[in-house]
């Protein structure tokens, strides 16, 4: 297996006193689907932010597809997020003066694709989620579920190696909620996307190949 | 692709701008009015300054310049006949013709402007039609009259076509004293009325004036008929080149432009002051419009965005507020020029007095293709300006805190 996510002795303080991450050390193989767990409070958001490239850590190594992470080069960091991460967040954050198919092309935008590469892209990545008939909708007119569906697609848009993901179901009911894990769980299988799911929800848990839980910023052994 | 980039950009900002339509409507109108203003107050001053001009065509021979002596850098430039062929093949130069001209009196003291200048130059330059008689024969002393002093010396010296002139001219023996002495001159014609200094002018050959002051080589000026009104400042420009002075009444075209440059420059500045209430409006808006949508932009960051492309979108936004404050202005401009020319004119006209009566007649405001342009071009330049701040606001986000505080 080949190893895609590394860190080493990862930490995070804020205002130097509160404490988000200690000395974290995780290794994360492609392919993997995996649920991170742990209450409010515990990290995992931070965690995702650092490995996206939004936060920098106070002290540790991040190593994504082999490369080590400079947190202090910022047009590295864009970059990163543009080609190797893609993100998906809990209120499912679509643009909302853009349609469903405007929002899947929108990472495209500042990556310098074409227009028709840009179209072609997002209709397929549409038609993967189910919603090849809602592409001229706007978030608006779209139940949480399909909006969900959207932001998945807008996540693979770039073709990332790894997908991001903050509590995806958390707004969602249940049923809406088995659906969209069903999702990113079928996209994990065909494309072979790394997922790193952020969530409080045990029950979910049991259905990814792993689960990571963090405790007061530490990882649960 | 830069070009594609850009159009891209343009294409998310329309969204963006087409959501909330009303305030972009009313964020441009506030520019839209500064616009108008700066329009108005512009067309209303290139109307009276072409107005002005076209009542000076109306009443001056444009076409007719006169080149003299000049002193540049200490040193006197002389017309020398080599500059008189020099000028005679600037472009648009029709026909000109080398004068001198003198002072003399009648001998019952009437004052004469005479010029010297050959019978041809006087066909071709000055373009006579003759009241009376015709032109002079080349090296004989014979005189043509303007109307006006032909009408003084028939009133007061009881001198009629046909008759001799008897002229003093004054000389200085070698002693260096004047004498004066008599010379008879030939009326051979009268001019029409011209309405410009040829009414006040007695016209000789130049050969009988230059033997007169005794100096074959001197020669006074120059005068030039340019063909067409539109290549008098192009000819000026020429006889300047040659270091000469030019003069004619194109000058009083340049004294109108130069104050009505002045006047236009200090209207539209205090049109323009409406220009900032505008400004202060888009960078409200904006400023807004970047708060309400900081989870967006955390988002658009989170998903690629550079803080570049966070600028150029939000200023794609600025410029459709520019574009559409600017087409707003222009219009308000035209029907503020329109309330000015059917209301404004009568109270105008009626300051300037008569020399500009021909007023009536046109629109008093003048709006060109270019003063349209800078009216665009302002309301866009500004609006790009005002966004500038809003944007870098917004590049500067923080996009973990933008997307967790964000509304």
């Amino acid at each position: 297996m080949e190893t895609i996510i590394e860190t080493r002795h990862l930490n995070k303080a804020y205002n130097d006193r509160v404490i988000a991450l200690a000395d974290v050390n995780l290794t994360i193989e492609k392919g993997e689907f995996i649920a991170l767990l742990g209450r409010s409070g515990s990290g995992k958001s931070t965690l995702l932010n650092i490995l996206g490239g939004l936060d920098a850590p106070t002290s540790g190594e991040v190593r994504i597809d082999g490369k080590n992470i400079d947190f202090s080069d910022r047009k590295s960091l864009i970059t990163l997020r543009r080609e190797s991460i893609g993100f998906i967040f809990q209120s499912f954050n679509l643009i909302p003066a853009l349609t469903a198919q405007e929002n899947v092309e929108y990472p495209l935008l500042f990556n310098y694709h074409d227009r028709t590469t840009r179209r072609e892209r997002a209709a397929d990545l549409l038609l993967l989620v189910g919603l090849g008939d809602r592409a001229h909708h706007y978030p608006r007119e779209m139940s949480g579920g399909e909006q969900q569906r959207v932001a998945i697609a807008r996540a693979l848009v770039g073709d990332p190696l790894i997908i991001l993901a903050d509590e995806p179901t958390g707004n969602l009911d249940s049923k809406t909620r088995d659906e969209i894990f069903s999702l990113m769980r079928q996209v994990n299988r065909e494309r072979d996307t790394t997922f790193l799911i952020v969530t409080h929800e045990r029950e979910l848990g049991k259905r990814t190949d792993r689960t990571i839980e963090l405790l007061d910023g530490s990882v649960v052994t | 692709m830069i070009l594609g980039k850009l159009i891209d950009y343009l294409k998310v900002s329309a969204h963006q701008v087409a959501r909330k339509r009303t305030r972009v409507f009313l964020t441009a109108l506030g520019i839209a009015i500064g616009v108008a203003a700066v329009v108005g107050t512009v067309a209303l001053g290139e109307g009276v300054r072409y107005q002005a001009v076209e009542a000076i065509k109306d009443q001056s021979d444009l076409t007719l310049i006169e080149a003299t002596a000049d002193i540049r850098e200490g040193a006197i430039q002389f017309i020398t006949p080599a500059k008189i062929d020099e000028l005679g093949a600037i472009s648009h130069v029709e026909a000109s013709s080398a004068v001198v001209r003198e002072a003399y009196t009648t001998k019952r003291q009437t004052y004469l402007e005479v010029v010297g200048i050959d019978p041809g130059g006087i066909e071709g330059v000055i373009q006579p039609e003759f009241l009376r008689g015709e032109n002079l024969e080349p090296g004989s002393r014979q005189a043509v009259l303007g109307h006006d002093v032909a009408e003084t010396l028939q009133r007061y010296e009881g001198v009629r076509f046909g008759d001799t002139i008897p002229i003093l001219v004054r000389r200085y023996d070698d002693d260096g004293m004047p004498v004066d002495e008599e010379v008879q001159f030939t009326l051979v014609g009268v001019l029409q009325e011209r309405d410009d200094a040829f009414d006040q002018v007695m016209l000789i050959d130049r050969g009988v004036a230059q033997g007169l002051r005794g100096d074959e080589t001197a020669f006074d000026g120059v005068l030039i008929r340019v063909d067409q009104p539109e290549e008098v400042f192009g000819v000026v420009d020429g006889v300047k080149d040659l270091g000469l002075t030019a003069k004619g009444a194109f000058q009083q075209i340049e004294s109108v432009n130069r104050l009505m440059d002045v006047v236009v420059l200090i209207l539209a500045f205090f049109a323009g002051v409406s220009l900032i209430v505008g400004v202060l409006m888009i960078v409200n808006t904006m400023v807004t419009s970047v708060f309400e949508r900081t989870r967006e932009i955390g988002i658009t960051m989170a998903i690629g965005a550079s803080p570049a492309d966070v600028i150029y979108l939000i200023l794609a936004e600025c410029f459709y507020i520019g574009l559409i404050g600017g087409v707003l202005g222009d219009l308000l401009g035209i029907a503020f020029t329109g309330v000015i020319n059917t209301f404004g004119k009568a109270f105008i006209i009626a300051q300037l007095g008569d020399t500009f009566s021909t007023f009536a007649e046109g629109d008093i405001t003048l709006i060109t293709p270019e003063i349209l342009a800078i009216g665009m071009v302002i309301a866009i330049v500004l609006s790009l300006a005002s966004g500038l701040y809003p944007a870098l606001k917004a590049a500067h986000l923080n996009p973990v805190t933008a997307i967790r505080t964000g509304v």
